[in-house]
Protein backbone atom coordinates (compact mmCIF):
# COMPACT_ATOMS: atom_id res chain seq x y z
CA UNK A 1 0.00 0.00 0.00
CA UNK A 2 2.74 2.26 0.74
CA UNK A 3 4.37 1.67 -2.30
CA UNK A 4 1.30 2.25 -4.50
CA UNK A 5 1.18 5.67 -2.74
CA UNK A 6 4.50 6.47 -3.25
CA UNK A 7 3.81 5.74 -7.09
CA UNK A 8 0.18 7.70 -7.10
CA UNK A 9 2.22 10.82 -5.60
CA UNK A 10 5.13 10.40 -8.23
CA UNK A 11 2.15 10.17 -11.18
CA UNK A 12 0.74 13.37 -9.62
CA UNK A 13 3.88 14.91 -9.19
CA UNK A 14 4.72 14.38 -12.68
CA UNK A 15 1.30 15.83 -14.25
CA UNK A 16 1.68 18.95 -11.89
CA UNK A 17 5.24 19.16 -13.73
CA UNK A 18 5.00 22.60 -16.02
CA UNK A 19 7.51 24.41 -17.69
CA UNK A 20 10.53 26.47 -16.01
CA UNK A 21 11.68 30.11 -16.39
CA UNK A 22 15.33 31.00 -16.43
CA UNK A 23 17.11 34.06 -15.79
CA UNK A 24 20.75 35.44 -15.57
CA UNK A 25 21.97 37.38 -12.47
CA UNK A 26 23.62 40.53 -12.84
CA UNK A 27 27.23 40.93 -11.94
CA UNK A 28 27.33 39.00 -8.20
CA UNK A 29 31.34 40.20 -8.12
CA UNK A 30 30.30 44.26 -9.12
CA UNK A 31 31.22 45.13 -5.51
CA UNK A 32 34.18 43.16 -3.69
CA UNK A 33 35.54 39.51 -4.83
CA UNK A 34 33.04 37.99 -2.38
CA UNK A 35 29.22 37.73 -2.93
CA UNK A 36 26.03 35.80 -1.38
CA UNK A 37 24.42 34.02 -3.40
CA UNK A 38 20.88 35.76 -2.88
CA UNK A 39 19.56 35.27 -6.37
CA UNK A 40 16.33 34.95 -8.79
CA UNK A 41 13.51 36.33 -8.48
CA UNK A 42 11.75 36.63 -4.91
CA UNK A 43 9.43 33.92 -3.73
CA UNK A 44 10.25 31.67 -6.73
CA UNK A 45 10.92 27.96 -5.71
CA UNK A 46 12.96 25.27 -6.39
CA UNK A 47 15.90 27.86 -8.32
CA UNK A 48 18.61 25.67 -9.69
CA UNK A 49 22.26 27.07 -11.32
CA UNK A 50 22.38 25.58 -14.75
CA UNK A 51 25.31 28.11 -15.49
CA UNK A 52 28.26 30.15 -14.23
CA UNK A 53 30.11 32.68 -16.71
CA UNK A 54 33.07 34.84 -15.33
CA UNK A 55 35.56 37.12 -16.70
CA UNK A 56 38.34 39.38 -15.06
CA UNK A 57 41.54 40.95 -16.00
CA UNK A 58 44.66 39.67 -14.70
CA UNK A 59 47.34 42.65 -13.39
CA UNK A 60 50.41 41.02 -12.99
CA UNK A 61 54.31 40.75 -14.61
CA UNK A 62 55.05 37.99 -16.44
CA UNK A 63 57.31 36.51 -14.27
CA UNK A 64 55.28 36.33 -11.19
CA UNK A 65 53.55 33.68 -9.83
CA UNK A 66 49.68 34.18 -9.96
CA UNK A 67 46.61 31.75 -9.73
CA UNK A 68 42.90 33.17 -9.56
CA UNK A 69 40.36 30.99 -7.85
CA UNK A 70 36.68 31.54 -9.18
CA UNK A 71 34.41 29.38 -7.01
CA UNK A 72 31.26 28.98 -4.38
CA UNK A 73 31.89 27.25 -1.50
CA UNK A 74 29.00 24.17 -0.81
CA UNK A 75 26.63 25.39 1.59
CA UNK A 76 27.42 24.53 5.77
CA UNK A 77 30.26 23.23 4.73
CA UNK A 78 34.06 23.97 3.55
CA UNK A 79 34.02 22.07 0.22
CA UNK A 80 33.34 23.97 -3.05
CA UNK A 81 30.30 22.93 -5.05
CA UNK A 82 31.94 25.43 -7.99
CA UNK A 83 35.63 26.14 -8.41
CA UNK A 84 37.80 27.04 -11.17
CA UNK A 85 41.53 28.30 -11.09
CA UNK A 86 43.61 30.30 -13.40
CA UNK A 87 47.07 29.66 -12.99
CA UNK A 88 48.88 32.64 -14.90
CA UNK A 89 52.47 31.95 -13.25
CA UNK A 90 54.82 32.79 -15.96
CA UNK A 91 52.26 34.20 -18.10
CA UNK A 92 51.25 38.12 -19.20
CA UNK A 93 48.47 39.82 -17.63
CA UNK A 94 46.40 42.25 -19.26
CA UNK A 95 44.50 40.08 -21.11
CA UNK A 96 40.92 39.33 -20.03
CA UNK A 97 39.91 35.96 -19.60
CA UNK A 98 36.38 34.91 -19.81
CA UNK A 99 35.14 31.15 -19.34
CA UNK A 100 31.30 29.81 -18.97
CA UNK A 101 30.37 26.77 -17.61
CA UNK A 102 27.41 24.38 -17.56
CA UNK A 103 25.96 23.50 -13.97
CA UNK A 104 23.81 20.09 -14.33
CA UNK A 105 20.97 22.07 -12.34
CA UNK A 106 22.14 22.11 -9.01
CA UNK A 107 19.59 23.76 -6.42
CA UNK A 108 20.29 27.42 -4.84
CA UNK A 109 20.32 25.48 -1.11
CA UNK A 110 23.49 24.01 -2.07
CA UNK A 111 25.02 27.07 -3.12
CA UNK A 112 27.50 29.28 -0.74
CA UNK A 113 28.98 32.27 -0.96
CA UNK A 114 31.13 32.66 -3.80
CA UNK A 115 34.53 34.78 -4.07
CA UNK A 116 37.58 35.13 -6.30
CA UNK A 117 40.14 34.06 -4.65
CA UNK A 118 44.56 35.64 -5.75
CA UNK A 119 47.23 33.32 -4.73
CA UNK A 120 50.40 34.86 -5.64
CA UNK A 121 51.66 38.31 -6.80
CA UNK A 122 49.05 40.12 -8.83
CA UNK A 123 45.36 41.14 -8.73
CA UNK A 124 42.00 40.85 -10.62
CA UNK A 125 40.22 43.79 -12.10
CA UNK A 126 37.09 44.18 -14.15
CA UNK A 127 36.00 41.25 -12.51
CA UNK A 128 32.12 39.84 -13.49
CA UNK A 129 30.73 36.77 -12.30
CA UNK A 130 27.16 35.45 -13.61
CA UNK A 131 25.27 32.72 -12.96
CA UNK A 132 22.18 31.51 -15.34
CA UNK A 133 19.18 29.60 -13.69
CA UNK A 134 15.88 28.33 -13.81
CA UNK A 135 13.20 27.86 -11.54
CA UNK A 136 9.21 27.26 -11.36
CA UNK A 137 6.56 28.96 -9.13
CA UNK A 138 5.14 25.34 -8.42
CA UNK A 139 6.91 24.17 -5.35
CA UNK A 140 5.14 26.34 -2.91
CA UNK A 141 3.96 22.56 -1.94
CA UNK A 142 7.30 20.35 -2.15
CA UNK A 143 5.23 17.02 -3.14
CA UNK A 144 4.10 18.93 -6.35
CA UNK A 145 6.87 17.89 -8.19
CA UNK A 146 9.92 15.65 -7.27
CA UNK A 147 12.40 18.34 -8.26
CA UNK A 148 11.27 20.36 -5.62
CA UNK A 149 13.29 20.72 -2.63
CA UNK A 150 12.12 18.56 0.30
CA UNK A 151 10.05 16.39 -1.74
CA UNK A 152 11.43 13.26 -0.36
CA UNK A 153 11.22 15.04 3.21
CA UNK A 154 7.61 15.39 2.74
CA UNK A 155 6.40 12.39 1.19
CA UNK A 156 8.22 9.97 3.92
CA UNK A 157 6.68 13.32 6.88
CA UNK A 158 3.11 12.21 5.07
CA UNK A 159 3.54 8.71 5.22
CA UNK A 160 4.81 8.96 8.89
CA UNK A 161 1.79 10.67 9.90
CA UNK A 162 -0.60 9.10 8.29
CA UNK A 163 -2.75 5.60 9.35
CA UNK A 164 -2.79 3.60 5.88
CA UNK A 165 -5.97 1.78 6.46
CA UNK A 166 -8.20 -0.78 3.93
CA UNK A 167 -11.04 1.91 3.17
CA UNK A 168 -14.63 0.01 3.19
CA UNK A 169 -17.08 2.45 1.42
CA UNK A 170 -20.04 0.47 3.48
CA UNK A 171 -18.56 1.42 6.36
CA UNK A 172 -18.30 4.95 5.74
CA UNK A 173 -21.35 6.56 7.67
CA UNK A 174 -21.68 9.21 5.15
CA UNK A 175 -22.16 7.01 2.42
CA UNK A 176 -24.00 4.64 4.29
CA UNK A 177 -26.26 7.93 4.88
CA UNK A 178 -26.19 9.21 1.04
CA UNK A 179 -27.62 5.14 0.54
CA UNK A 180 -30.35 5.22 2.30
CA UNK A 181 -31.18 8.66 1.74
CA UNK A 182 -31.32 7.75 -2.01
CA UNK A 183 -33.05 4.74 -1.21
CA UNK A 184 -36.24 6.99 0.50
CA UNK A 185 -35.62 9.85 -2.37
CA UNK A 186 -36.19 6.40 -5.23
CA UNK A 187 -39.27 5.35 -3.07
CA UNK A 188 -40.88 8.87 -3.01
CA UNK A 189 -40.01 8.60 -6.68
CA UNK A 190 -41.73 5.75 -7.25
CA UNK A 191 -44.94 7.12 -5.21
CA UNK A 192 -44.85 10.35 -6.94
CA UNK A 193 -44.91 8.59 -10.31
CA UNK A 194 -47.55 6.26 -8.88
CA UNK A 195 -49.69 9.46 -8.12
CA UNK A 196 -48.89 11.04 -11.22
CA UNK A 197 -50.36 8.21 -13.34
CA UNK A 198 -53.01 8.25 -11.07
CA UNK A 199 -53.83 11.76 -11.58
CA UNK A 200 -53.31 10.87 -15.09
CA UNK A 201 -55.88 8.18 -14.81
CA UNK A 202 -58.27 10.99 -13.48
CA UNK A 203 -57.56 13.44 -15.58
CA UNK A 204 -58.20 11.51 -18.41
CA UNK A 205 -61.67 10.45 -17.10
CA UNK A 206 -62.66 14.06 -16.33
CA UNK A 207 -61.40 14.78 -19.69
CA UNK A 208 -63.39 11.84 -21.18
CA UNK A 209 -66.79 13.24 -18.94
CA UNK A 210 -65.89 17.10 -20.03
CA UNK A 211 -65.70 15.88 -23.71
CA UNK A 212 -69.43 13.98 -23.08
CA UNK A 213 -70.70 17.20 -21.95
CA UNK A 214 -69.45 18.89 -24.25
CA UNK A 215 -70.61 16.53 -26.77
CA UNK A 216 -74.25 16.78 -25.51
CA UNK A 217 -74.03 20.47 -24.82
CA UNK A 218 -73.08 20.63 -28.45
CA UNK A 219 -75.73 18.27 -29.37
CA UNK A 220 -78.17 20.21 -27.51
CA UNK A 221 -76.93 23.53 -29.05
CA UNK A 222 -77.49 22.17 -32.14
CA UNK A 223 -80.82 21.45 -31.61
CA UNK A 224 -82.12 24.99 -29.92
CA UNK A 225 -80.49 26.22 -32.48
CA UNK A 226 -82.38 23.72 -35.18
CA UNK A 227 -85.62 24.64 -33.09
CA UNK A 228 -85.51 28.39 -33.16
CA UNK A 229 -84.55 27.84 -36.84
CA UNK A 230 -88.01 26.08 -37.17
CA UNK A 231 -89.82 28.36 -34.81
CA UNK A 232 -88.76 31.13 -36.73
CA UNK A 233 -90.13 29.98 -40.40
CA UNK A 234 -93.19 28.94 -38.47
CA UNK A 235 -94.11 32.59 -36.80
CA UNK A 236 -93.25 34.66 -39.62
CA UNK A 237 -96.23 33.45 -41.53
CA UNK A 238 -98.37 34.60 -38.28
CA UNK A 239 -97.11 37.91 -38.80
CA UNK A 240 -97.83 38.29 -42.15
CA UNK A 241 -102.09 37.89 -41.49
CA UNK A 242 -104.14 40.61 -41.96
CA UNK A 243 -107.70 41.59 -40.87
CA UNK A 244 -110.50 41.33 -43.24
CA UNK A 245 -111.82 44.93 -43.65
CA UNK A 246 -109.55 46.50 -41.33
CA UNK A 247 -111.88 48.82 -39.13
CA UNK A 248 -114.86 47.66 -36.71
CA UNK A 249 -117.49 49.84 -36.14
CA UNK A 250 -119.71 50.13 -33.33
CA UNK A 251 -122.89 48.48 -33.93
CA UNK A 252 -124.90 48.72 -30.31
CA UNK A 253 -127.59 51.44 -30.64
CA UNK A 254 -128.83 53.25 -27.07
CA UNK A 255 -132.28 53.87 -27.82
CA UNK A 256 -133.91 56.86 -25.70
CA UNK A 257 -130.56 58.03 -24.91
CA UNK A 258 -131.22 57.77 -21.38
CA UNK A 259 -129.84 55.07 -18.70
CA UNK A 260 -131.83 54.69 -15.57
CA UNK A 261 -130.72 53.47 -11.96
CA UNK A 262 -130.88 49.95 -11.49
CA UNK A 263 -132.46 49.73 -8.43
CA UNK A 264 -132.36 46.04 -7.94
CA UNK A 265 -128.64 46.30 -8.06
CA UNK A 266 -128.40 49.35 -5.68
CA UNK A 267 -130.53 46.96 -3.24
CA UNK A 268 -128.33 43.99 -3.24
CA UNK A 269 -125.47 45.80 -3.19
CA UNK A 270 -126.90 48.26 -0.03
CA UNK A 271 -127.72 44.87 1.72
CA UNK A 272 -124.13 43.22 1.64
CA UNK A 273 -122.50 46.50 2.70
CA UNK A 274 -124.54 46.28 5.60
CA UNK A 275 -123.90 42.90 6.23
CA UNK A 276 -119.71 43.40 5.78
CA UNK A 277 -120.23 46.12 8.47
CA UNK A 278 -122.01 44.24 10.51
CA UNK A 279 -119.47 41.32 10.26
CA UNK A 280 -116.55 43.88 10.89
CA UNK A 281 -118.11 45.25 14.15
CA UNK A 282 -118.19 42.35 15.40
CA UNK A 283 -114.79 41.05 16.16
CA UNK A 284 -114.50 44.42 18.01
CA UNK A 285 -117.20 43.92 20.30
CA UNK A 286 -116.34 40.37 20.80
CA UNK A 287 -114.94 41.42 24.62
CA UNK A 288 -118.07 43.24 25.77
CA UNK B 1 37.39 -24.48 -91.91
CA UNK B 2 38.66 -26.48 -88.92
CA UNK B 3 40.94 -23.08 -88.24
CA UNK B 4 38.10 -21.09 -89.06
CA UNK B 5 35.90 -22.61 -86.11
CA UNK B 6 38.51 -22.69 -83.53
CA UNK B 7 38.84 -19.14 -84.33
CA UNK B 8 34.98 -18.30 -84.04
CA UNK B 9 35.10 -20.45 -80.83
CA UNK B 10 37.57 -18.11 -79.31
CA UNK B 11 35.28 -15.18 -80.31
CA UNK B 12 32.71 -16.39 -78.71
CA UNK B 13 34.32 -17.59 -75.27
CA UNK B 14 36.02 -14.44 -74.82
CA UNK B 15 34.32 -12.24 -71.69
CA UNK B 16 35.24 -8.10 -71.97
CA UNK B 17 36.75 -6.88 -68.82
CA UNK B 18 34.64 -4.43 -66.60
CA UNK B 19 35.73 -1.36 -64.59
CA UNK B 20 33.98 0.40 -61.82
CA UNK B 21 34.56 3.19 -59.48
CA UNK B 22 33.96 2.61 -56.01
CA UNK B 23 33.18 6.01 -53.82
CA UNK B 24 35.29 6.84 -50.51
CA UNK B 25 32.92 9.40 -48.41
CA UNK B 26 34.23 10.89 -45.81
CA UNK B 27 33.21 14.13 -43.47
CA UNK B 28 35.77 16.03 -41.45
CA UNK B 29 34.26 18.11 -38.85
CA UNK B 30 36.21 21.85 -38.53
CA UNK B 31 37.86 22.43 -35.27
CA UNK B 32 38.79 25.45 -35.74
CA UNK B 33 35.58 27.76 -35.98
CA UNK B 34 35.49 31.82 -36.58
CA UNK B 35 32.25 33.93 -35.74
CA UNK B 36 32.05 37.46 -36.39
CA UNK B 37 31.51 38.82 -32.68
CA UNK B 38 31.48 42.36 -33.00
CA UNK B 39 30.86 44.63 -36.19
CA UNK B 40 33.10 47.52 -36.65
CA UNK B 41 31.69 50.96 -36.79
CA UNK B 42 34.02 53.72 -38.62
CA UNK B 43 33.94 57.16 -37.14
CA UNK B 44 34.70 60.27 -38.53
CA UNK B 45 36.94 62.21 -36.06
CA UNK B 46 38.27 64.50 -38.78
CA UNK B 47 36.85 65.21 -42.31
CA UNK B 48 39.87 63.24 -43.64
CA UNK B 49 39.70 60.34 -41.07
CA UNK B 50 38.07 56.99 -40.83
CA UNK B 51 38.67 54.93 -37.79
CA UNK B 52 37.40 51.94 -35.89
CA UNK B 53 38.94 53.24 -32.52
CA UNK B 54 36.51 53.91 -29.79
CA UNK B 55 38.32 57.77 -28.86
CA UNK B 56 37.56 58.40 -32.42
CA UNK B 57 34.09 57.32 -32.13
CA UNK B 58 34.08 54.34 -33.79
CA UNK B 59 33.70 50.85 -32.99
CA UNK B 60 36.28 48.03 -32.95
CA UNK B 61 35.70 44.90 -34.49
CA UNK B 62 36.02 41.79 -32.79
CA UNK B 63 36.12 38.15 -33.56
CA UNK B 64 36.24 34.99 -32.38
CA UNK B 65 38.20 32.17 -32.92
CA UNK B 66 37.04 28.68 -31.39
CA UNK B 67 39.39 25.83 -31.58
CA UNK B 68 38.90 22.52 -30.53
CA UNK B 69 42.38 21.00 -31.47
CA UNK B 70 44.90 22.67 -29.78
CA UNK B 71 48.00 23.16 -31.46
CA UNK B 72 46.42 22.41 -35.15
CA UNK B 73 45.92 26.28 -36.26
CA UNK B 74 47.59 29.48 -37.20
CA UNK B 75 44.73 32.41 -36.83
CA UNK B 76 45.41 34.83 -39.58
CA UNK B 77 43.67 38.33 -39.04
CA UNK B 78 43.82 41.45 -42.12
CA UNK B 79 42.56 44.66 -41.66
CA UNK B 80 41.91 46.32 -44.51
CA UNK B 81 43.87 48.16 -47.13
CA UNK B 82 40.79 49.33 -49.54
CA UNK B 83 37.02 50.34 -49.06
CA UNK B 84 34.98 47.12 -50.47
CA UNK B 85 32.03 50.40 -50.69
CA UNK B 86 32.90 53.77 -51.14
CA UNK B 87 32.10 57.17 -52.78
CA UNK B 88 33.91 57.87 -55.60
CA UNK B 89 37.41 58.42 -54.52
CA UNK B 90 40.12 61.08 -56.50
CA UNK B 91 42.96 60.83 -54.09
CA UNK B 92 45.07 57.97 -52.28
CA UNK B 93 44.27 56.44 -49.11
CA UNK B 94 46.81 55.65 -46.54
CA UNK B 95 45.92 52.82 -44.19
CA UNK B 96 47.13 51.61 -40.45
CA UNK B 97 45.38 48.77 -38.85
CA UNK B 98 46.34 46.47 -36.35
CA UNK B 99 45.09 43.07 -34.18
CA UNK B 100 45.03 42.33 -30.77
CA UNK B 101 44.12 39.83 -28.74
CA UNK B 102 41.42 41.03 -26.63
CA UNK B 103 39.70 37.94 -24.55
CA UNK B 104 41.12 34.64 -23.86
CA UNK B 105 39.13 31.59 -22.37
CA UNK B 106 42.14 29.76 -21.10
CA UNK B 107 45.10 31.60 -19.12
CA UNK B 108 47.41 29.93 -21.02
CA UNK B 109 46.71 32.21 -24.43
CA UNK B 110 47.58 35.04 -22.59
CA UNK B 111 51.19 34.78 -24.37
CA UNK B 112 49.45 34.21 -28.18
CA UNK B 113 49.69 38.21 -28.08
CA UNK B 114 52.94 38.57 -27.40
CA UNK B 115 53.98 35.32 -29.89
CA UNK B 116 52.22 37.32 -32.53
CA UNK B 117 53.82 37.68 -35.63
CA UNK B 118 52.95 40.84 -37.82
CA UNK B 119 53.58 41.44 -41.50
CA UNK B 120 51.67 44.18 -43.92
CA UNK B 121 48.49 44.53 -42.88
CA UNK B 122 48.41 40.47 -41.58
CA UNK B 123 48.87 39.58 -37.97
CA UNK B 124 49.19 36.07 -37.22
CA UNK B 125 48.71 33.80 -34.02
CA UNK B 126 49.41 30.23 -33.06
CA UNK B 127 46.51 28.67 -31.35
CA UNK B 128 48.57 26.54 -29.43
CA UNK B 129 45.55 26.10 -27.31
CA UNK B 130 42.15 24.48 -27.18
CA UNK B 131 39.62 27.07 -26.77
CA UNK B 132 38.13 30.35 -27.54
CA UNK B 133 39.92 33.40 -28.53
CA UNK B 134 39.10 37.11 -29.48
CA UNK B 135 40.79 39.31 -31.57
CA UNK B 136 40.01 43.14 -32.10
CA UNK B 137 41.42 44.79 -35.14
CA UNK B 138 41.68 48.74 -35.59
CA UNK B 139 42.02 50.00 -38.84
CA UNK B 140 42.38 53.99 -39.55
CA UNK B 141 42.42 55.04 -43.29
CA UNK B 142 43.31 58.68 -43.90
CA UNK B 143 42.07 60.85 -47.09
CA UNK B 144 44.98 62.11 -49.50
CA UNK B 145 46.49 65.35 -47.35
CA UNK B 146 44.09 66.38 -45.21
CA UNK B 147 41.89 65.84 -47.73
CA UNK B 148 37.78 65.75 -47.27
CA UNK B 149 36.02 62.01 -47.26
CA UNK B 150 33.43 62.56 -49.72
CA UNK B 151 30.36 62.36 -48.26
CA UNK B 152 28.65 58.84 -48.48
CA UNK B 153 28.70 55.12 -47.34
CA UNK B 154 32.17 53.42 -46.85
CA UNK B 155 32.80 50.22 -46.18
CA UNK B 156 35.97 48.17 -45.49
CA UNK B 157 36.41 44.25 -44.90
CA UNK B 158 38.65 42.52 -42.15
CA UNK B 159 39.50 39.63 -43.28
CA UNK B 160 39.75 36.54 -40.56
CA UNK B 161 41.39 32.98 -41.37
CA UNK B 162 42.07 29.82 -40.02
CA UNK B 163 45.41 28.07 -41.54
CA UNK B 164 46.23 24.42 -40.32
CA UNK B 165 49.50 24.26 -39.64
Amino acid sequence: MIMLVVALLAIYATNAHSEYLYGLTGNMAGTGHTWGMNIGPSGSQSLKINGVFYQYTPVKNTEDDMVVHVRNKRFGTNEYIFSSTDDWSGLPGGIPITKGFVIDNLPIELWGDGSIDVEGSGSVVDANVVYSYKYNNDCLTPMSDPSCSGYIDAVLSMMGESKIEVYDPLADENIADVIDEKAELDEEVQQEDDEKVKAKDRLQRMLSGVNDSILYANVSSQNLLMFAMSRSNNLNPYYDKKLAGGVYKETVILSGGELPDNAKGARAGLAQQLLHTEMVSLQYNQGD
Amino acid sequence: MKKLLIASLILVTHVPAYATDTPISGLVQTRCLITTDTNGVFGNPLPSKLSTASADGGVVPVVRYDVTLADAYLAKVTTPTAFSTSPSLSDSVKWTGSTAVSKTSDAAMSGYEAAKVTYGSTTQFDLTKAGSTWFSSTATAVYGVSKSFPGGSYTAIVLAECIAK
